[in-house]
């Protein structure tokens, strides 16, 4: 359904995303885990047709993103890093204004609007303005608004930053909700191994631009606890011989990855 | 010359005659000795006198005992006319085509050849000085055209015709008021005040894009052109209010009223639309270069240069035809201009060109701004 070939990003000398590959099918959770700068909002931009590539191009139903983004951007919502909302307008206005660009209106908006602040739990606070909000009230809205146009895809950029252990829990079952429900489909970046392994089918890892590992759940996990290994063994061989014990490790690995942390 | 209190009137009133008044009066009285009966002619040759408008003008209107005061009267070669029109001490340029007075005279006596039009200039910045000579001149004019001149009746009363040339700020000679310092400096700032309302929707357009709601409003597949006109209409709607509060307040507190209130709402709103031209711009201009400096730039210098081209504190464009042509191709100077001459009393026929100016740049710069803009909103 979507698909990333060979997309790269430079900024001035500096590649914020390198050669990435990556592809999601219908219905799925993909997770995009990476640590701080990583490029995962950069690839994420890319992907949802707001910034364009230095190089590569994206396919949405084997449409170019690049040349015709009008259909993806029909049917993504987008959860963005930074929260996108009007200030000092109220949870509703910001609500109804994010509709009417989405040219909904009157009865049909307006249940929309009931419902998504039903969703998010806000139905109490919408007549307050948003700079009055809580920086997790925040970041719920910042969901609310992404899901106003029923997406079919919805792309959301590390949206539990700053949100108590409670509303992110609730956050993680709605989005799986929504994926079960709605056979709505998901990608998912964060910097926490465990919400995508709570939630995702399947995870891609990147670092400094590049893509360092992808599979299935259990494939990265697997990948991952090897890690672990890893820096035990590194330290245990240490004292012997560390090249030799480094390189004598990866050779002997079936899966192909690098060192993360 | 803002002090509307000035009790030492001055009125300088220069003619420019092409031809000799005389010379003309000769010349009909010799092409109608022959068609006219013996004694129309000696009538008319009885008040030869009285027959010639120039100088009737210049020794018995001008000359006369309440105007001799503050009038003085100068006679200038043809080839001097534009010095005298860049020396600013002039308050009213009478130019007398050539065969004028012929022509007068065969239109009224023989009721034949075209109306001569005499050209007046006004000086707009000797107010009370230019609506004087305006006042005498359309006395004149009535007397002349009621038959006084010629004690003839019937004479069609647009005989004579007043021309202006717009010279210094486009003046009638029908006008009655004159612009007061009060109107002035209340038009002169509002003109200028309310670009600072373009300048602060730039920002805000561009807090759109820093905070990221504009993602939001491009993956809504929100066109370009909608986007820019959503910017004017939002720049119109909020100049326009702005600047009906400050005529409000400069009409409760400093009595500056106008005489033609849909002139006046007319060219509000096309300035107003043209400030939104400006937000639109601003906008255009702080996406495609992904900063707020130039925005700054605008609201901090741009601005004054503006207002002080477009006249908003003293009437610069007075001195040089360069920067008078300068002052009303920015959109506050042509919008002060329309203002001027509406308080001045001149209806909407005389501003249409400023309003035109005006509500082409409005639309102008939605055009330049959305084909600025990368077409699929993909930023770099
Ligand atoms: N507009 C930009 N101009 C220059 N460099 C940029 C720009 N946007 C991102 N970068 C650089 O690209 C790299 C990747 O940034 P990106 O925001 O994609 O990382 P990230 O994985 O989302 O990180 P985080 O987890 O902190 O959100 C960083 O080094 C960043 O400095
Ligand atoms: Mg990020």
């Amino acid at each position: 359904m979507l698909e990333l070939v060979d997309l790269s990003k430079k900024f001035k000398q500096m590649y914020a995303v390198k050669n990435l590959n990556m592809f999601i099918e219908k219905g799925e959770i993909v997770g995009l885990l990476g640590p701080n700068g990583a490029g995962k909002s950069t690839a994420i931009s890319m992907l949802s047709s707001l910034v364009e590539p230095t190089n590569g191009d994206g396919r949405f139903n084997n449409i170019s993103i690049l040349k015709r983004p009008a259909p993806l951007r029909k049917v993504i919502g987008m959860v963005p890093q930074e929260i996108a909302l009007y200030n000092d307008l109220t949870a509703e206005e910001n609500l109804r204004f994010f509709g009417r660009i989405y040219r909904l209106k009157g009865n049909v908006l307006k249940k929309k609007i009931d419902e998504i602040l039903e969703l998010i739990g806000l139905a109490d606070r919408r007549k307050d303005v948003v700079e009055k909000y809580s920086g997790g009230m925040k970041r719920r809205l910042n969901i609310g608004v992404a899901l106003l146009h029923d997406p079919e895809v919805i792309i959301m950029d590390e949206p539990t930053v700053g949100i108590d252990p409670q509303s992110r829990n609730y956050i993680l079952e709605t989005v799986k909700r929504l994926n079960a429900e709605k056979q709505m489909t998901v990608l998912y970046t964060s910097h926490y191994m465990e919400e995508v392994e709570f939630l995702c089918d399947r995870i891609y890892i990147m670092d400094k631009g590049n893509l360092i590992a992808s599979g299935t759940k259990d494939e990265i996990k697997r990948i991952l606890s090897a890690e672990k290994t890893i820096s035990i063994k590194a330290e245990r061989l240490n004292f012997l011989c560390h090249h030799y014990g480094y390189f004598f490790f990866f050779r002997n690995h079936t899966i192909n990855y690098r060192i993360l942390f | 010359m803002m002090n509307g209190q000035n009790p030492n009137i001055n009125v300088k009133v220069t003619f420019i005659e092409h031809g000799d008044e005389a010379e003309q009066v000769d010349r009909f009285m010799n092409e109608i000795e022959n068609d006219l009966p013996q004694a129309a002619v000696e009538g008319i040759q009885s008040g030869i006198d009285g027959m010639m408008p120039i100088s009737i003008l210049k020794k018995e209107v001008f000359g006369s005992e309440d105007l001799k005061e503050i009038v003085e009267i100068n006679e200038v070669h043809l080839s001097e006319r534009t010095s005298v029109l860049d020396d600013n001490t002039y308050t009213t340029v009478i130019e007398v085509p050539d065969n004028f007075t012929y022509q007068t005279l065969k239109h009224m006596v023989l009721d034949q050849d075209t109306q001569p039009t005499l050209k007046v200039t006004q000086n707009d910045q000797h107010q009370i000085g230019s609506s004087i000579v305006s006042d005498v001149l359309n006395q004149f004019q009535e007397q002349l055209t009621l038959g006084t001149f010629l004690e003839k009746n019937g004479i069609d009363q647009n005989a004579i015709q007043l021309d202006e040339e717009s010279y210094g700020e486009v003046t009638t000679i029908n006008q009655k008021k004159s612009v007061t310092s009060k109107g002035y400096y209340a038009v002169g700032m509002a003109v200028m005040n309310v670009l600072f309302i373009a300048s602060t929707i730039g920002s805000m357009a561009f807090l759109e894009k820093k905070i990221h709601v504009f993602d939001r409003v491009i993956l809504a597949n929100v066109s370009r052109w909608v986007y820019f006109t959503g910017v004017l209409i939002s720049g119109t709607i909020i100049g326009f209010f702005h600047l009906l509060i400050v005529f409000g307040f400069a009409w409760l507190v400093f009595g500056v009223s106008w005489p033609d209130l849909i002139a006046f709402f007319t060219v509000t709103l096309a300035f107003a639309a043209a400030v939104g031209g400006i937000a639109v711009l601003l906008t255009a201009i702080s996406y495609r270069f992904n900063s707020e400096v130039i925005t700054n730039f605008f609201s901090g210098i741009v601005v004054t240069i503006m207002a002080v081209l477009g006249g908003s504190f003293f009437p610069l464009g007075d001195s040089s035809a360069i920067i008078r042509t300068l002052g009303n191709l920015t959109p506050n100077g042509a919008g002060m201009s329309a203002y001027l001459t509406i308080l001045r009393g001149d209806g909407i026929s005389q501003i249409g060109s400023h309003i035109f100016f005006l509500i082409i740049f409005a639309i102008v710069t939605v055009i330049i701004a959305a084909l600025s803009f990368p077409k699929r909103g993909l930023a770099k």
